[in-house]
């Protein structure tokens, strides 16, 4: 007979900490334990991105090989991953012998090449939340949607500093929805994530949700 | 113990019980009266769709793991992936499931693994993967659009924890015609969600997947105990707004100060 020890061990390791680590939050002879717990969350996380990035490589080396018409994107994400990781060595390595921080080649990958590159990303996505907005009255007809539409307007009118656009009773409008209907609509949301928060951590805790294999 | 830590251990203390006591008096009921939600609703009809026609569904997890506040979202997200694997263990192609982060990578394949055992899929083409796309928004975001465009993803499921970058993947997407159902734990992007995906999931309707998708009695009685507790603090709000406009706030916090 083969019995499984590996689902109830994770079960019952998953809703000790979690349990302790609540507990450090409102006891506070349980901190200390919550923060040893809490620093070797951090440590197993961060082992957990050496895996991903070793899966992210094996999934895009697979790519490559297949008749893709992505592997051109894959090729190229293997290459910059190298590229980066070698010269993170380089510099490591450096500073190891210098006996002082010296991150240059990576903070030059970062500032003239990751950098540039968020930031024209950042730019495209204020284009794409127009299209969305103004698309939004194509996908669903509904009074909802209209309502959304129609404060989207008023508040971007309100926002204008350039005339004609800049009507008194706009800016008026602009603050009267973002100060009443927009921040209690909300805090409705919040509170209803919070609720839904408890929920799935104490489904957790309980057992119910066992979000690391059976 | 601080005023706040008890009131933390009162609310956990009283969500255990709400959540115990509906599992216990709903544990013979058939059926649960809960509100339709049309984004689970799509959940369903999408993975019969891709059980008809062979097509794949992609499942994205956001970016959030679980250290932090944004984690109740992950583990929602991960909830719905367990759930659409199950209900579609018949598919000719299972889905495929990308994140934003190695830990929920890491527990998403643990999903998958334990799901596909469960429901005895236990080949390995068959086993879907859960691939980390990306660790920083942008790169997540740039990467989950070519699974997005895969010609056979018949529709796409976001559930986790997203920014604004969402809108780049509901927007691909809408382009490829595919239903997009989105959910988010975070403020801004459920807006974004809201103009952008076909069937949104708007503010706790994230974390209800379990009690829509078949997941069990306590997913339906944690729908039930946020109900009660909703009411609780509607009362408490119209309490407090009706002592203000009365004035009898001030009068209670003098009783309490002893300056009557």
């Amino acid at each position: 007979m083969k019995i499984n020890l590996k689902s109830p061990v994770s079960t019952a390791v998953a809703i000790g900490v979690g349990i302790i680590v609540l507990a450090g939050y409102f006891i506070p002879s349980f901190i200390n334990i919550r923060f040893i717990l809490l620093r070797a969350g951090l440590v197993l996380a961060a082992v957990a991105l050496l895996v991903g990035i070793i899966n992210l490589i094996t999934v895009h080396v697979k790519k490559l090989g297949a008749d893709s018409e992505n592997s051109g994107y894959s090729l190229i994400l293997v290459i910059a991953l190298l590229a980066t990781l070698i010269i993170g060595i380089i510099d490591m390595v450096q500073t190891y012998l210098v006996g002082k921080p010296n991150f240059q080649m990576t903070s030059w990958i970062f500032t003239n090449i990751q950098l540039p590159i968020e930031t024209s990303l950042l730019a495209v996505t204020a284009v794409s939340l127009t299209y969305a907005a103004a698309s939004i009255l194509r996908k669903r007809m509904d009074l909802f949607s209209i309502i959304f539409f129609l404060v989207v307007l008023l508040v971007l009118l309100g926002s204008f500093s350039i005339p004609p656009a800049t009507l008194p009773f706009l800016h008026v409008i602009r603050e009267w929805i973002l100060r009443v209907p927009a921040l209690g609509g909300a805090r409705g949301l919040l509170l209803g994530i919070a609720l839904g928060t408890i929920t799935t951590g104490i489904r957790v805790l309980m057992g119910t949700d066992r979000p690391y294999g059976e | 113990m601080s005023a706040t830590g008890f009131t933390g251990i009162v609310v956990i203390v009283l969500f255990v019980g709400l959540m115990v006591f509906f599992s216990f008096i709903n544990k013979d009921r058939k059926t649960y009266n809960i509100r339709p939600i049309p984004a689970y609703k799509k959940i369903i009809e999408e993975i019969n769709v891709s059980v008809e026609d062979g097509s794949q569904l992609h499942i994205s997890l956001g970016r959030g793991g679980i250290t932090g506040p944004e984690s109740a979202a992950g583990l929602a997200g991960l909830g719905i992936l367990k759930q659409v694997i199950e209900k579609s263990s018949v598919c000719d192609h299972p889905p495929v499931a990308s994140t934003g982060n190695p830990v929920i990578s890491i527990l998403a394949q643990d999903t998958i693994k334990g799901s596909s055992k469960a429901i005895s899929v236990t080949d390995n083409i068959k086993n879907p993967s859960g691939e980390l796309i990306g660790v920083t928004p942008f790169s997540y975001a740039a990467g989950a659009l070519s699974t997005i465009r895969n010609d056979n993803v018949s529709a796409n499921i976001h559930t986790g924890y997203f920014g604004n970058e969402i809108t780049w993947i509901t927007t691909a997407g809408e382009r490829q015609s595919s239903p997009t159902i989105a959910g988010t734990s975070q403020l801004t992007a459920q807006a974004v969600i809201y103009a952008s995906a076909s069937d949104p999931l708007i503010g706790e309707e994230l974390f209800a997947g379990g009690a829509y998708l078949g997941a069990g009695k306590m997913h339906q009685a944690s729908i039930s105990a946020q109900d009660v507790v909703r009411w609780i603090i509607i009362f408490i709000i119209l309490a407090s707004v009706f002592l203000n406009i009365f004035g009898i706030d001030v009068f209670i916090e003098n009783i309490l100060a002893g300056s009557m």
